[in-house]
């Protein structure tokens, strides 16, 4: 068994943010093995991205290009994995934490009985064995996890990781055919419906949340604004969300999203132990709160006591300021 | 048709741990240091509505775990769930999600007419998020993650709404079909309370491996991961710098000289 494959996400030719953090990762698991790095670039038109896996560290690029693998369905892409997995019988399967590149990775271990795990924050070559460091019992503890025998699939968490630099690496990429005919994928896509221009929360740099404290929905008014100013995304507490005043999908914490950004701004959030679940591996957190007792102050490492509502909109104008 | 909800008890979420010589341990400040999984709270729900609105003839709840995993199905049955079984056997622990997925697979296949599995997207203790997809796989069943709506289930199909990336896809598929649900596909009822008296009251018969015919190894040996190694994370704490002043304006200004040097502007 030799060799560390990376399953790259892709869009329009550029590899998503995540991936090159797995590339990243793959680049040092491949040196600690002394084995090749393989980008792995499944999709339709993809000729551009497997030159731009080249660029990003890859020794080689297996890629597949078919219609029936443009959009990412788990049986398309994970029997195609599976297959190549049992003639080649690589060492390492990497993904990035995404949903599809957990599924996909999952569906393959799965075919091939397979030891997989998820979620990496750090990983370390220990021998023939990659091991990473991942949150478990919701990022309240950490647990070192590994793959004991076969093929070792891993995930790793968005964000965790340097992502992998272009470079002026090229080679050529290496075409397969895809495992599955479009008569034999049972999943259908037969619509889709993009947020677009929005700011997903997973991917920001920078996440401003707010919390009981704002009082309301257009409490949320001067968080939206400071996140703006500084090109980044609104989160918000479960409290804020349980009482209507912003949508689920903002949520962070424990029955959220998970998130890990370089800086996170807490506006009227209290803390609890479910939202520091979802946001205490952010690099920088600040915390502002009226309430000097507030548990987030534990977990801070800047703080503000004061009104948010005097603070937030302070913030705003000095960042417009200086970002200008 | 029958659908299937699984599911499985974990941590409350306000669980306070410890760890000592490697072994996890809890308590919880409410006094109720085992739960339902958050997540598969949706999923009970969502199967009793599969039940009510979609034909299905009845919805049966799955755990797997220790014999004390009884209360989880019992809470399935007050909500609404007409049958439940309890998966539990001391040669099944320690297996990863591949083992599991095996144990799973072989309940499912010993009950009788599912077409449809239902899953929580993950559970809070593992937070492995892959047991929906290792499990549909094992069944030889469909795969769609992430469901966000079910739009219609009829003449053996399956269409749904689900969650991709920032926006939503539909999705439409065969059955039999192994589905995990997000939080906002439904809002859970409560139990009530006659339901909670029959619970009460219910037989919950517990399949162990002798009853069941799994295609392949489980248990610790069987398991190929391993995260054994369980740590506390090091503390945050005690590292808060209060940004003080006389005035607002010069906290935050205060504030932001900090940010930038910190570089993550």
């Amino acid at each position: 068994m030799s060799g560390v494959w990376v399953y790259v996400e892709h869009s329009g030719g550029e590899i998503s943010t995540v991936s090159r953090e797995a590339l990243g990762a793959g680049r040092k698991a491949a040196d600690g093995l002394g084995q090749p790095l393989t980008a792995l670039v499944f999709g339709h038109d993809v000729a551009e991205a497997a030159k731009s896996a080249f660029s990003y560290g890859a020794d080689a690029v297996l890629g597949a290009d078919d219609e029936t693998l443009a959009d990412v369905r788990i049986e398309a892409h994970g029997e195609l994995l599976t297959k190549l997995v049992t003639d080649r019988t690589p060492a390492v399967v990497m993904a990035g934490g995404t949903n599809n590149g957990r599924d996909v990775l999952a569906w393959a271990a799965a075919g091939l009985d397979a030891g997989m795990v998820v979620d990496g924050i750090d990983i370390d070559v220990d021998g023939d064995t990659v091991k990473v460091t991942r949150p478990v019992y919701a990022a309240k503890l950490l647990a070192t996890a590994f793959v004991t025998e076969g093929t070792q699939f891993m995930t790793l968490r968005s964000r965790a990781l340097p992502a992998a630099e272009a470079t002026d690496n090229s080679g050529e990429a290496e075409w397969v055919e895809a495992a599955m005919a479009e008569d034999d994928i049972r999943t259908k896509i037969v619509g889709y419906e993009s947020a677009e221009g929005k700011i997903s929360l997973t991917d920001a740099n920078i996440i401003v949340s707010g919390g009981r404290g704002v009082g309301g929905p257009e409490g949320f008014e001067p968080i939206q604004e400071l996140a703006a100013a500084l090109g980044g995304a609104v989160g918000a507490s479960r409290a804020a969300v349980d009482s209507g005043w912003i949508p689920y999908e903002h949520q962070v914490g424990q029955t959220g999203k998970t998130v890990s950004p370089d800086l996170y701004i807490a506006c009227g959030i209290s803390g609890a132990i479910q939202h520091q679940a979802g946001m205490r591996t952010s690099k920088v957190i600040v915390a502002i709160n009226k309430d000097p007792e507030a548990p987030i102050f534990k977990i801070a490492q800047y703080g503000i006591v004061g009104d948010l509502f005097e603070v937030a909109p302070a913030l705003t104008k000095l960042f417009k300021e200086r970002l200008d | 048709m029958n659908v299937v909800v699984c599911t499985k008890q974990t941590p409350s979420t306000t669980a306070v741990y410890e760890v000592k010589d490697g072994v996890v341990s809890w308590e919880d400040p409410g006094g109720k240091p085992l739960v339902v999984n958050p997540w598969d709270e949706y999923a009970i729900e969502e199967a009793i509505r599969v039940a009510e609105n979609h034909g299905a003839d009845k919805a049966i709840a799955l755990t797997y775990g220790a014999s004390e995993a009884t209360e989880v199905l019992k809470t399935c049955l007050a909500m609404g769930c007409k049958e439940a079984v309890l998966v539990s056997d001391e040669a099944f622990a320690g297996s990863d999600a591949v083992a599991t997925a095996r144990i799973l697979a072989a309940a499912v296949n010993k009950l009788d007419d599912v077409q449809l599995l239902v899953f929580g997207k993950q559970a809070i203790d593992g937070d492995t998020g892959l047991t929906p997809v290792m499990v549909a796989r094992k069944l030889g069943w469909t795969p769609i993650t992430y469901v966000s709506a079910i739009k219609e289930i009829g003449d053996g199909q399956i269409t749904v709404e689900r969650v991709r990336g920032n926006g939503k896809e539909t999705v439409t598929a065969p059955l039999p079909a192994v589905i995990s649900v997000v939080k906002e596909i439904n809002e859970p009822r409560y139990p009530s309370f006659m339901g909670i008296r029959k619970a009460g009251k219910a037989k919950i018969p517990t399949w162990t491996a002798s009853d069941l015919e799994v295609d392949g190894p489980v248990g610790g040996d069987a398991s190929k991961a391993d995260w054994s190694n369980v740590f506390t994370m090091p503390a945050r704490e005690g590292s808060v710098e209060m940004i003080e002043g006389e005035t607002v304006e010069e906290k935050a200004s205060q504030l932001v000289d900090k940010l930038f040097e910190e570089k993550v502007i």
